[in-house]
């Protein structure tokens, strides 16, 4: 288990940090950071658009390598809007770019199958794409208020949420779509559109693992630095 | 298993020094006979059913065969000992019954040859990716939306054998969520689309 920051760091080049490892650029388009950023390092860039460098680099650090364990005690408790922004514009990637990518592609495989198995693939996708927006709509219209409520009024009493609860909640979305990978690889027979069919499966490789470290960050970093909060309160009462 | 009662042993090893070795160490011993040695692991005959034990070098394989070598070697019910001259991943040895190292003494050498029938015994491989008609059943209830309980009481077995049954079918399928199942199944005909409507 890596401790802590160990490849990347602060005072190296934001240019050198994207390079290490290209799949980083998502986490900049995410917390809205413009490129050409030149020779600044970590430390110079996250200062101009705000954001705490630690907080960065730990993002970073669990996008790039999944057994890596965040130490949260250098976060400051308003580095969590800094997470649920880049939770939020995340969900968004998901809702407005992958999805519907995936979502046309498979509607354009089914066409080509017999209609017991286009009718089979079509209602599971359907209900995996409500599925995953319910999913989304949840953390956005119960979880990251809760949390912002949280941040900026401290001595409210009747608190009706615990993020304890989110864990219980937060089912594991990347299932289905593994099934969904499975069945295309395994069990879908059919001579036609194998060209795309390899894109499908590639996309839904692509959002599988996205969603992994979208988990990661809501497990090891977002409900941890809320539960630093409400612990606080709690003991403040 | 030869008419002795001996266990058949073949040896698949690049190194002749320690084919030799090892296929002297095995031989002393009254339960168990080599039967071939070969540095070439096509040379394995999968059809032949006497051999109880396949001992063989994982460098031999390609690397990417080495994830499935069971499959690869077409080696079906047959114990598979690794032996090794330096570290593996844990994904690649895991697939063996037991692993020799060249350092071993002959007779931890023995034992772990005990060990890998045993071993193989406790979980027979054939079939592997084959749904047993009992599992096909079992399937075909979870696909219709029953629950752990009502499948239980159906087939008359505890809730256990039933969340071990669905355990089996999910790792043999790859598939893991009710509503996958429920597609497999009724793509199989297991079920009738009509359940559904």
């Amino acid at each position: 288990m890596k401790k802590s920051t160990t490849i990347y760091n602060s005072r190296m080049k934001m240019a050198d940090l994207v390079a290490s490892d290209i799949g980083l650029l998502s986490i900049l388009q995410r917390l809205n950071i413009r490129l050409g950023f030149g020779e600044a390092t970590v430390a110079e860039v996250c200062a101009q658009h705000n954001i705490s460098a630690d907080l960065f680099l730990m993002i970073c650090n669990i996008y790039s390598f999944r057994d890596y364990e965040p130490q949260i005690e250098t976060l400051a408790g308003e580095d969590i809007s800094s997470v649920t922004m880049y939770l939020r514009a995340s969900h968004n990637y998901y809702r407005t770019i992958c999805f519907p990518s995936l979502h046309n592609n498979i509607h354009r495989m089914v066409k080509e199958l017999d209609d017991i198995s286009r009718r089979l693939i079509d209602k599971f996708y359907d209900d995996y794409d409500s599925e995953v927006n319910n999913h989304f709509q949840y953390e956005e219209e119960v979880v990251f208020p809760y949390i912002e409520q949280l941040l900026n009024d401290s001595k409210k009493e009747h608190r009706e949420y615990s993020i304890s609860r989110f864990g219980h909640s937060h089912g594991n979305i990347n299932e289905k779509l593994n099934d969904l990978s499975n069945i295309i690889i395994k069990y879908l027979s059919g001579e036609y559109a194998s060209q795309l069919r390899f894109e499908i499966l590639n996309e839904i490789n692509s959002i599988g693992n996205d969603l992994l470290r979208h988990s990661d960050i809501e497990n090891k970093l977002l409900v941890p630095l809320v539960e630093k909060i409400e612990m606080r309160y709690e003991q403040g009462r | 298993m030869n008419r002795e009662g001996k266990y058949n042993v073949v040896l698949i090893e690049p190194s002749e020094i320690i084919a030799t070795g090892i296929s002297a160490i095995i031989g002393n011993n009254p339960q168990f006979n080599v039967t071939q040695t070969s540095n070439d692991p096509t040379y394995y005959n999968s059809g032949n059913s006497d051999i109880d034990i396949v001992i063989i070098n994982p460098t031999v394989v390609d690397y990417n065969d080495r994830l499935d070598i069971r499959s690869w070697l077409g080696a079906g019910n047959t114990a598979l000992v690794a032996l090794t001259h330096s570290n593996y991943e844990e994904n690649v040895l895991r697939q063996y019954d037991e692993c020799i190292g060249i350092y071993d003494n002959a007779a931890r050498i023995i034992q772990k040859l005990r060990n890998a029938i045993e071993e193989n015994n406790k979980s027979p491989k054939n079939d592997i990716n084959e749904l047993s008609s009992r599992e096909r059943d079992i399937l075909a209830a979870v696909a219709m939306g029953k629950t752990n309980k009502e499948i239980a009481d159906e087939f008359n077995i505890s809730i256990y054998t039933v969340i071990s049954h669905r355990r089996n079918i999910s790792q043999k399928l790859g598939i893991n969520s009710i509503p996958g199942l429920t597609v497999y199944a009724i793509m199989n005909k297991l079920v009738d689309m009509s359940d559904f409507k």
